[in-house]
């Protein structure tokens, strides 16, 4: 057999287990399908049904909290103009896909960031795993995605929950596994329980580190909003994908400017969430 | 600084021929070293183990504070962690309260750990997320004690210590010496008996570490502790210890007072060691003067009764203050009122110089 035959095959067997498995797991599917929809569509409700300004005041209080008067004051402002430039319903779209993507990515990344940060033959298993996730093209995966999800929401969330995931799982366990060893040797001495290790010493020190990994999370969903609108995910994905289309240039540059206006606001307040590690001097 | 009296109490650590083998293969390695007299560097050659601890005992005994001395690299931290099986023995036992901790389960070893034995670390281990009250409860909160109670006896260590206006500041705002108070109120929070001290004023500077060395001293007296310091400071040892031990290359070479240790060295290691320390704190009078009639012999003329008097553990400080400031050159030595021996300025010389062996012959 030529190599070209061998490729074919592999092909073919790919095509058939998709197949396979898109006929006989179908109930399985469904049932991811309806459960994300689900989930982005609370998420949806919370960002879309207020009046924008209560949205808009909301970021802006939580900013000033977070971070800084300054800041909460040009974090209303930034979702006004997204509102000022009639991209609201779009905007608040995007959030609430980027928002869901990264709670269902924490939901299954931070329980394995933690059990890799204690074992590090996971780690080191999950490491090439992460790998392959961080540096395929995201197009790979909406394939099979859209075979078994359907053109939709749920599929553009499950490619965002992929790329969302990897750094959640790599910071997550380098903060659980660097936990300074006179600190473990602490806990020993004191007598804690191993939930106690974990709660009371171990978390404490992870914690800048999670948070960071749960920023990254965020800012590589966000890198996801236009490969999500080609699926029909809707939101200024959607916008600039048609206005790419039509070569409309304005309204593409509008909603790029939405983007970059929700990925600074919730990048800022998330990085204000990584507690201040107060160093010994 | 030397009490006799903390030598007969009742035994709260007991090591028996403690090993502690690092490495892959440590029970043939072990057995190499017991039954064949393997050195150190045979174990490192023939099966690549490092020999952390060997073959030690030592008893720590109710209300004494037993140092450990050695220089980096002897063993004495791995031995330190042996005591509360913070490292587990490779081969031995270790006896605290009358029960060995080397076969206790988990759970009863935490126990152990929380109830009955504090420690204190060279790196202080303050959590830095963390006030300082919270972090001297912290003991107690593992034991799963109430806020209120846990406060209030974090506070009262926290007295002790001398930090009570500290309580809402996180460690990063304190000094280093205030630091280590707060890891001393941490272990005494909990109450234990056995206090393990892990060199814990080595990062100090030299002014702060003679305070908290007299202040750990004191409170320990004065709380009824018992303590096991490790340090790598002869004077620090010589200045806390009631007793001490000597260890080097994973071994203990002499286990005493800082002045049977002076004045009789086990071997050349130790009289290096002790060669520079200033004997006029720790020689006292019993272990320099000679029986009266050696006196009488050679001094025929003089009158005992018109020497200047000392008790027997007047150190030869006092006794130099007593010879120079009268015209007799000896003091007779009093135990209870009971005349047991005289010092002459011969005697009072040798005892200050560092070869002792010539003392053993002229008294």
């Amino acid at each position: 057999m030529a190599l070209s035959d061998h490729i074919q095959t592999f092909d073919y067997a790919v095509d058939d287990a998709l197949f396979w498995v898109s006929d006989n797991a179908a109930f399985l599917f469904d049932g991811i399908r309806a459960g994300l929809d689900g989930f982005y569509g609370l998420v949806l409700a919370i960002f879309i049904l207020p009046p924008f300004w209560v949205v808009a005041l909301a970021a802006g209080l939580i900013g000033w909290r977070a971070v800084g008067p300054r800041f909460g004051a040009l974090a209303a402002l930034g979702l006004a103009a997204c509102w000022l430039m009639g991209l609201w319903a779009e905007s608040m779209d995007t959030l609430a896909l980027v928002v869901s993507a990264t709670l269902v990515a924490l939901a299954i990344a931070l329980p394995l960031g933690v059990i890799a940060g204690y074992l590090p033959s996971l780690d080191r298993a999950f490491e090439p795993m992460l790998d392959l996730f961080q540096t395929l093209p995201p197009y790979i995966y909406l394939l099979p995605a859209i075979a078994l999800l359907g053109y939709g929401s749920a599929t553009a969330l499950t490619a965002t929950v992929i790329v969302a995931i990897p750094p959640v799982i790599r910071l997550t366990s380098l903060g659980i596994r660097r936990t300074p060893r006179e600190f473990l040797e602490l806990g020993q001495a004191t007598g804690v329980t191993g939930w106690q290790m974990f709660r009371k010493i171990r978390l404490p020190f992870a914690l800048p580190s999670i948070m960071a990994g749960i920023n990254q999370g965020l800012m590589m969903a966000f890198g996801m909003v236009v490969i999500a609108g080609i699926v029909g995910a809707g939101g200024l994905g959607k916008t600039i994908y048609d206005a790419m289309r039509t070569l409309n240039i304005a309204t593409s540059i509008d909603a790029a400017i939405a983007i970059v206006i929700l990925t600074m606001v919730l990048d800022r307040i998330t990085q204000a969430f990584a507690p201040q590690r107060r160093e010994t001097p | 600084m030397i009490h006799s009296s903390a030598l007969g109490g009742e035994i709260l650590i007991d090591c028996q021929s403690l090993w502690k083998i690092f490495g892959h293969n440590t029970r043939a390695a072990l057995e190499a070293v017991t039954r064949r007299g393997a050195t150190k560097a045979d174990v490192l050659r023939d099966f690549n183990c490092v020999v952390g601890v060997s073959d030690v005992s030592l008893q720590l005994r109710r209300g004494e504070i037993f140092c450990i001395m050695g220089l980096s690299g002897s063993g004495k931290s791995t031995l330190i962690r042996l005591l509360n099986r913070l490292i587990d023995p490779s081969d031995g036992r270790v006896i605290v309260k009358g029960q060995d901790i080397s076969t206790m389960d988990a759970a009863r070893l935490r126990q152990v750990r929380a109830r009955d034995i504090g420690m204190v670390f060279q790196s202080v281990a303050l959590l830095p997320n963390r006030t300082v009250l919270e972090n001297t409860g912290f003991g107690l909160e593992v034991q799963g004690i109430g806020k209120a109670e846990r406060d209030r006896a974090a506070l009262a260590a926290l007295e002790k210590v001398g930090l009570s206006q500290w309580t809402d500041r996180y460690p990063s705002e304190l000094s280093g010496g205030m630091q280590q108070r707060v890891g001393l109120a941490r272990a005494l929070t909990s109450d234990p008996e056995i206090i393990l001290m892990d060199e814990p004023f080595s990062a100090l500077d030299p002014l702060i570490r003679r305070q908290l060395q007299d202040e750990f001293r004191q409170l320990t007296k004065q709380l009824g502790k018992s303590a096991v310091f490790i340090t790598h400071d002869l004077d620090e040892a010589i200045r806390i210890g009631d007793r001490i031990a000597i260890m080097t290359d994973g071994a203990i070479i002499q286990t005493g007072t800082a002045e049977e240790i002076i004045l009789n060295p086990a071997d050349q290691y130790v009289a290096d060691f002790v060669a520079g320390i200033s004997r006029l704190h720790l020689v006292k009078a019993h272990s320099v003067m000679i029986p009266v009639q050696d006196y009488l012999r050679t001094h025929p003329a003089s009158e005992i009764s018109a020497l200047p008097h000392a008790s027997a553990d007047a150190d030869m400080e006092a006794l130099i203050g007593l010879i120079s400031s009268g015209d007799r050159d000896a003091v007779a030595v009093q135990d209870g009122g009971r005349l047991t021996g005289i010092v002459t300025i011969r005697n009072l010389l040798l005892g200050l110089s560092d070869k002792p062996g010539r003392l053993e012959r002229v008294a």
